[in-house]
């Protein structure tokens, strides 16, 4: 049982079938503090369903999911259900960006926020004082966030209608209001333009870099991957190809068949 | 550049209490003759339901559930604070906790059933338990007074202030707008906006910490509180209960109520209140078959407001104004 | 044991009925992906249909009970085309309350057009009675055993073994990737519709004459059939049917040996007791949800 020195996930022989077809066969992979991890494969590979575990929204059949969290508190992640997975530091986004389409973008950010609020519901409704006090601290945060992300001029416009660059910095923020200590990207340059993903990719370097997480990014495209990853990981139907930086990556013969189709 | 909120928007229970303050002026026009006399009981009927309808659009509004059961928990309260204290000769502040919790504690035992599973179970079992409901207040006649109906009179409040229907009605007004306030403060707030997330996406509202269960306990249980005064408020003014009040076609109206009059919009609700109740019972009562429309017409105004008008009619105010803004800025500089 | 087997064979009628009405809702269920609450006040309407083609019209039972289906099917479609078709936007809760707001309209026209008094609607075998292991059914209510069953294997005959029943399948498993296989998934919903106004007004007719035809006529089978998709799951065509005839069987258990005034009540909650345990009904399956 490692201590987790520098690791923030360990992931450790990750399984899971769904009706006798196996997803995700047989992983191990680990993350290090302050790391830009990139997942990759072709479609299909099964990136989506190992997130999908690590995050709890399915309950894997076979492997050790170990998560340092906040205070440095090592957990077993499949030890608790799909909404305390954030109470750990680990958040994840959405390639659909589910974000609420009703409310203002500020309020959206709020949501990140949520367990973070300590007044109950009687003291909100009643509008306490420490209920008052809480909702102006968190609130300023979100507005320092969205600041930092360059959209503080819009906190107020509803969700609904707007843009698809502003609605995936909006997500990036609600992400960031967790103060998180890993956060999986799913696909964030997806719809996006060149110099679009660009940006992403200077985004992703200074999230990593100011607010002192790690990220997991689950990608598509490879540009953006082999720029910004520290390490990557490659796998295909579910089983891992290869652990390396992105030049072995590039380089690693079964890799390029999986993408490519074998010779 | 943040937009200036005005007093209303930083403060809106300021708002609620001067249309309080508004209503409370009803009585007095009956009394100089400017309004009918009946238009009071009307009007303050209309406030009861609108109570109730508040209660649903947390549930349904802000957390996306269908209850049918509105009714059912209503007329349990209204038999409850009735036998309270006609039969048990209860001080009235003791028959509304009791009357009012009760009925909430046995809501929340349904909600644990139901809302494990999806938002669909709620809509049926709560049919099932409204079913169950009348099927109550008809035979345990020794509690209802079964076909016959119970009675209850004007509260007394503190043991001392005996009401008559006008300080009743004003008596109304005051948990009115303290609701509105209680329920402004909630959704405006991070249960609101977990409320919401819930409604909009159960998957992001997970990752973001949400324990759905728990919410949608929560929905519905002051789904179910706010029923419940209702109840106990109705009982009391309109001093009668007949199984027969409590069906699923007044459910049904409520649920027009809030999609009529705006999900997600305390003001609308009370518009949407208007609507169903009071207009038809004010206004169009004259015309001939009307009587019978009105129910086809409220059905028929849910499903175009629906699909056409999806944010209910109180939006067409914020449309005005939009409209209003754009016209007398030229339609410059729109955020 | 006679009085059981009476009660068995009771039940096996009123089953069907219960059956017919949980199909209707589990093929709009499956193929609009709404829950069609006003299936029973749309029977109940058809039936009144039937009655007054019958009482008024003088018609010969069986022609009013066939305006009656033609009735139902107009009403299906109608309700498919004028209010379903522009639904596109909308999410489901929306829809189950747009089905919530026909009630309304029904509940409302229907007093308009066939007046306000309870009509009678006699059985379709007036008379007579077989004896079975010493409990007897009337001819009507084996009639009705067995015009239910035929029906529903006809139903899930059409549903395995045809190319209609195919669509109406591949529609109820995913309706964009069957419209992509060519699917004509606007003819399907429309069909789907038309077919449970029919369950629904065959189901009217047979309740109609244990009772008397008022607006009320088909609240409780409706209700009745909701559980019964609940207890059955929806996640199968079968799974209500058969949920409709044990709810059947085990309501007239209790109504006639725990209380015959809470019988119908009690069943309820046994069932909402029952879900706390299986969540997903009987057969239904746990959903897993890509995100």
């Amino acid at each position: 049982m490692s201590k987790m020195e520098n690791h923030v996930l360990t992931v450790d022989g990750l399984s899971i079938a769904f009706g006798g077809l196996k997803a995700v066969d047989d992983l191990s992979f680990d993350i290090k503090d302050k790391e830009i991890y990139g997942l990759i494969g072709p479609n299909g590979a099964g990136k989506t369903t190992v997130f999908n575990c690590i995050t709890q929204f399915y309950k894997p059949d076979k492997g050790d999911l170990r998560f340092k969290g906040h205070g440095d508190q090592i957990v077993d992640l499949t030890t608790k259900p799909v909404h305390d997975i954030i109470r750990q530091g680990l958040v994840r986004t959405f390639q659909n960006v589910e974000l609420i389409r009703e409310l203002s973008i500020i309020d959206n950010v709020l949501i990140g926020g949520h367990i973070d609020f300590e007044a109950n519901t009687l003291s909100q409704a009643l509008k306490l004082p420490k209920a008052r006090k809480e909702e102006k601290k968190y609130r300023e945060e979100a507005e320092k966030i969205l600041e930092d992300l360059g959209i503080l001029d819009r906190k107020d416009m509803l969700v609904g209608g707007q843009p698809y660059g502003i609605l995936k910095k909006v997500e990036f923020a609600r992400t960031l209001m967790t103060r998180p200590k890993l956060i999986i990207l799913d696909e964030p340059a997806a719809g996006l333009n060149d110099s679009e993903t660009i940006d992403l990719a200077r985004l992703i370097k200074r999230i990593r870099d100011q607010y002192d997480c790690s990220i997991l990014l689950v990608e598509h495209d490879m540009r953006l991957v082999m720029d910004v990853c520290d390490r990557i990981c490659a796998i295909n139907f579910g089983k891992l190809l290869a652990i390396g930086t992105p030049k072995e990556i590039q380089a690693n013969k079964a890799v390029q068949a999986a993408y490519l189709g074998v010779e | 550049m943040t937009k200036k909120k005005n007093i209303f928007q930083k403060h809106p229970a300021i708002g609620f209490i001067l249309f309080g303050l508004l209503l409370a002026l009803i009585p007095t026009l009956a009394e100089m003759g400017i309004m009918k006399n009946g238009y009071v009981t009307t009007i303050g009927g209309t406030l009861i339901y609108a109570i109730a309808a508040l209660g649903l659009n947390i549930l349904l509004g802000w957390s996306g559930l269908i209850s049918l059961g509105t009714a059912g928990f209503m007329g349990l309260a209204a038999y409850m604070s009735a036998y309270l204290t006609v039969d048990l000769n209860l001080p009235f502040e003791v028959s509304f906790f009791l009357a009012v919790l009760i009925p909430t504690l046995i809501g929340i035992l349904v909600g644990l059933v139901s809302l494990k599973i999806e938002g669909l179970y709620l809509a049926i079992a709560t049919l099932a338990v409204a079913e169950v409901l009348r099927k109550t207040f008809e035979e345990l006649g020794k509690y209802t007074g079964g076909f016959s109906g119970k009675s209850a009179d004007y509260p007394t409040l503190l043991g001392l202030f005996e009401l008559d229907r006008t300080t009743m009605f004003y008596f109304i007004i005051f948990v009115l707008v303290i609701i509105m306030i209680l329920t402004s403060n909630m959704m405006n707030g991070r249960l609101g906006r977990a409320l919401n997330a819930m409604r909009g996406s159960e998957a992001a509202a997970q990752a973001m910490g949400v324990n759905l269960l728990t919410h949608r306990l929560i929905a519905f249980a002051l789904a179910t509180i706010f029923a419940s005064v209702a109840g106990v408020l109705y009982v009391h003014f309109v001093k009668f209960s007949y199984p027969s009040t409590w069906s699923l076609a007044m459910s049904l109206n409520f649920l027009a109520i809030i999609i009529i009059g705006g999900l997600r919009s305390i003001y609308g609700t009370v518009l949407g209140a208007f609507i169903v109740y009071a207009v038809p019972d004010m206004f169009l009562k004259q015309i001939p078959f009307f009587e019978d429309l009105s129910y086809v017409l409220n059905g028929v105004l849910i499903i175009l407001v629906i699909i056409f008008y999806p944010n209910g009619l109180i939006s067409i105010g914020y449309d005005i104004r939009k409209l209003f803004r754009k016209l007398t800025k030229g339609g410059a500089k729109n955020e | 044991m006679s009085t059981f087997i009476q009660i068995i064979l009771r039940s096996l009628e009123t089953g069907s009925i219960y059956a017919l009405a949980a199909l209707g809702i589990i093929i709009i269920y499956r193929t609009s992906y709404t829950t069609n609450f006003a299936q029973g006040v749309v029977a109940m309407f058809n039936t009144f249909v039937v009655t007054f083609l019958f009482n008024k019209f003088g018609l010969p039972l069986w022609l009013a009970v066939i305006g009656g289906i033609l009735s139902a099917i107009l009403t299906g479609f109608l309700i498919d085309v004028l209010i379903l078709r522009h639904t596109k936007n909308v999410s489901p809760v929306a829809k189950q309350i747009i089905t919530l707001g026909l009630i309304m309209i029904v509940l409302g026209l229907a007093p308009i057009f066939f007046g306000v008094d309870p009509l009678r609607l006699p059985r379709l075998i007036e008379s007579g009675d077989l004896g079975i292991l010493g409990a007897s059914i009337s001819y009507n209510g084996l009639f009705n055993i067995a015009l239910g069953l035929a029906i529903m294997m006809g139903m899930f005959y059409i549903l395995q073994r045809t190319k209609w029943g195919l669509a109406i399948r591949t529609t109820a498993s995913n309706e964009y990737v069957a419209r992509l296989m060519g699917v004509p998934t606007k003819n399907v919903t429309m069909a789907a519709w038309g077919v449970a106004g029919v369950l629904g007004v065959i189901a009217g007719v047979m309740t109609a004459p244990m009772t008397s035809v008022t607006l009320n006529l088909m609240d409780e089978v409706q209700i009745t059939a909701l559980v019964a998709c609940v207890l059955g799951g929806f996640q199968t065509f079968h799974g209500p049917v058969i949920g409709a005839y044990i709810m059947g069987i085990v309501r007239n258990l209790l109504l006639f040996y725990v209380s015959s005034v809470w019988g119908g009540q009690i069943l309820y909650i046994l069932i909402l007791i029952f879900i706390v345990f299986r969540p997903y009904g009987l057969i239904g399956k746990k959903i897993v949800k890509k995100v």
